[in-house]
């Protein structure tokens, strides 16, 4: 896969970033490399092998649905975001 | 030019469990205060991870068995990624790959069988209230357990669109798994329509309209896009694959201002929560306890309740539950009743939200039985037993408080109509029928009936009278 300015904006909106042009530059150079190390694992011939989810050989792991004391209280958390509004976190006009 | 419409649903239904899919908090934020439902973990803080709540398993096994659906042994979830101030953690976790609900399908009142493609669990986004100049968001719904149900495009008209929806939603409130209040969201429905000519093999480009609660407003959406893209084609045009809103207001849809570039979720296995490995033995356990569906109620009262009345009936699991408490030779007299308060009686549906006891309405039906109580009476009584003043009490004191006991008691009978024949105004017509004139008879019986104050049975003094003037 090749990383040009176009897959860096692409990236950028869908994560709602601003790139200037100067960092799209970088950031091409960059992934491209990171994307080339990875292709190495290419090589390696994985027909008969499971997809693998998970490291861990875990499976069905659910709790009781009971409600649990939570230890950080509403204003604690609402106290993370940059500004809030009639307790709700305030955000720039979204449509 | 005439054309087939085809439509596919995609249905969102809240379950009703305590806590939420991966915290430990209140699943119930209904009345409650904006972010008093939250959590470290639906705040998406660094290091928090989640935690499945084992009840929506169940859940779905139920929600898919009422749909005659496989449950799946093996389902995992999925990251979907997208970047909104409703999600904190910037991706939804959802069942992608492995679903775990498989194929089933649902059948329609009407015989129209809809089959479902699968369904999914996954986690419900926050809401957002939109100002002038900026948003405000509420965590409270954030990984509200959501199951996804996305039927086959089996639908060929607005009316089958509107039954599928509703039956859906019958479905869900009987097996338990949602409270079904759609007009808190409970479930939310979104239609893919598309047209194509008559006899044509190829499907049209379809449009979605999305975030219906209410099955009018699925009905009304249909038969709008169904309109609007007719008359798209035959004027030569061509319908964009596009989302959709829907106005209720204006009965119309319009096209949702959507990005150029097709979405790009970027699904990927979640990490973070194992995959479900449900042994056959679990699953069969579990659906054991789906409770009775409204086909296994048109199987069971088919011949006893008529066909519309049932129906009406069934839009009320807790009531059907009740009648099915009822001895059989009482259903038809207490379901009549139920069907009458909410039909002439013109009652809300929150007046049936706490429901007499089995015991009180098999008492008053086996009264009414007994002839203890005349029909006008039986109703009254099974009126007041919403009363909350009279509420708890049995019918026979009720009855009693109100005074409409009818008399049985042949000697009491006996003595009021003696009372009666010996009056000078009745006289008249006690000969009138010993010489043949048969309708007096009705003129009598009136007679003893306002001597009771009413509480005569009327059947019972007519045998008398007839034996007295023999």
């Amino acid at each position: 896969m090749e990383i040009n300015c176009e897959t860096i904006k692409h990236l950028a909106d869908l994560s709602n970033f601003s790139v200037s042009d100067t960092q799209s530059k970088s950031l091409e150079k960059d992934l491209g490399e990171i994307l080339k190390y990875i292709s190495q694992l290419d090589e390696i011939d994985v027909d008969d092998v499971e997809p693998t989810y998970q490291v861990f050989e875990m499976e069905n792991v659910w709790r009781a649905d009971e409600i649990l004391e939570q230890d950080a209280t509403r204003e604690e958390l609402l106290a993370l975001s940059k500004e809030q509004k009639d307790n709700q976190v305030k955000v720039p006009k979204v449509l | 030019m005439k054309y087939t419409p085809t439509i596919g649903i995609e249905c969102h239904v809240q379950l009703c469990t305590k806590t939420k899919l991966f915290s430990e908090v209140d699943n119930d934020a209904r009345g409650k205060e904006p972010n008093s439902c939250v959590s470290p973990v639906d705040y998406a803080l660094p290091g928090m991870l989640p935690r499945l709540n084992g009840e929506a398993v169940r859940l779905c096994i139920l929600a898919g068995r009422a749909m005659n659906c496989e449950i799946n042994a093996i389902s995992r979830f999925d990251r979907k990624h997208y970047f909104y101030p409703d999600s904190p953690k910037g991706y939804q976790i959802t069942q992608f790959y492995q679903p775990i609900i498989g194929a089933g399908f649902v059948e329609l009142p009407s015989g129209t069988r809809v089959r479902i493609n699968h369904a999914h669990l996954e986690g419900d986004a926050g809401k957002l209230t939109h100002f002038d100049t900026y948003s405000l968001v509420d965590f409270n719904r954030v990984d509200t357990p959501l199951i996804e149900i996305v039927s086959e495009p089996d639908i060929h008209s607005a009316h089958d669109a509107h039954d599928y929806a509703k039956e859906l939603w019958r479905l869900m409130c009987h097996a338990g798994i949602t409270y079904g209040d759609l007009y808190n969201g409970n479930m939310r429905f979104d239609v893919n329509v598309s047209i194509a000519p008559e006899g044509s093999d190829e499907l049209g480009t379809r449009a979605e309209v999305k975030n219906l609660n209410s099955f009018r407003s699925v009905e009304r959406a249909v038969e709008y896009e169904i309109k609007r893209q007719s008359k798209l084609l035959d004027a030569g045009e061509k319908v964009v694959q596009e989302t959709r809103g829907w106005n209720d207001a204006t009965g119309e849809t319009t096209g949702q201002r959507s990005k150029e570039e097709a979405k790009d979720y970027r699904y990927m296995p979640e990490p973070d929560l194992p995959p479900l490995h449900l042994s056959n033995e679990f699953i069969e356990t579990e659906s054991k306890k789906l409770p009775m569906m409204p086909r296994d109620y048109r199987e069971k009262f088919g011949g006893i309740i008529k066909e519309d009345i049932l129906e009406i009936l069934l839009d009320y699991p807790s009531l059907m539950i009740k009648l099915n408490e009822i001895d059989e030779k009482y259903i038809t007299l207490v379901s009549n009743l139920f069907a009458s308060v909410l039909l002439a009686e013109e009652k809300s549906a929150e007046y049936l939200n706490d429901l007499p006891t089995s015991k009180q309405l098999s008492d008053l039906a086996e009264m009414n039985d007994k002839k203890e109580l005349s029909s006008t009476a039986t109703k009254e009584v099974f009126l007041k037993m919403f009363d909350p003043q009279m509420k708890g009490k049995d019918a026979k004191a009720i009855a009693k408080e109100l005074g409409v006991i009818q008399e049985n008691d042949l000697g009491a009978l006996e003595a009021i109509v003696d009372t009666v024949l010996k009056k000078p105004e009745t006289q008249k017509a006690q000969e009138d029928f010993r010489n043949g004139e048969e309708k007096v008879i009705g003129f009598l019986v009136g007679q003893v009936m306002k001597e009771s104050h009413g509480k005569a049975n009327p059947s019972a003094v007519q045998e008398i009278l007839r034996k007295k003037l023999s």
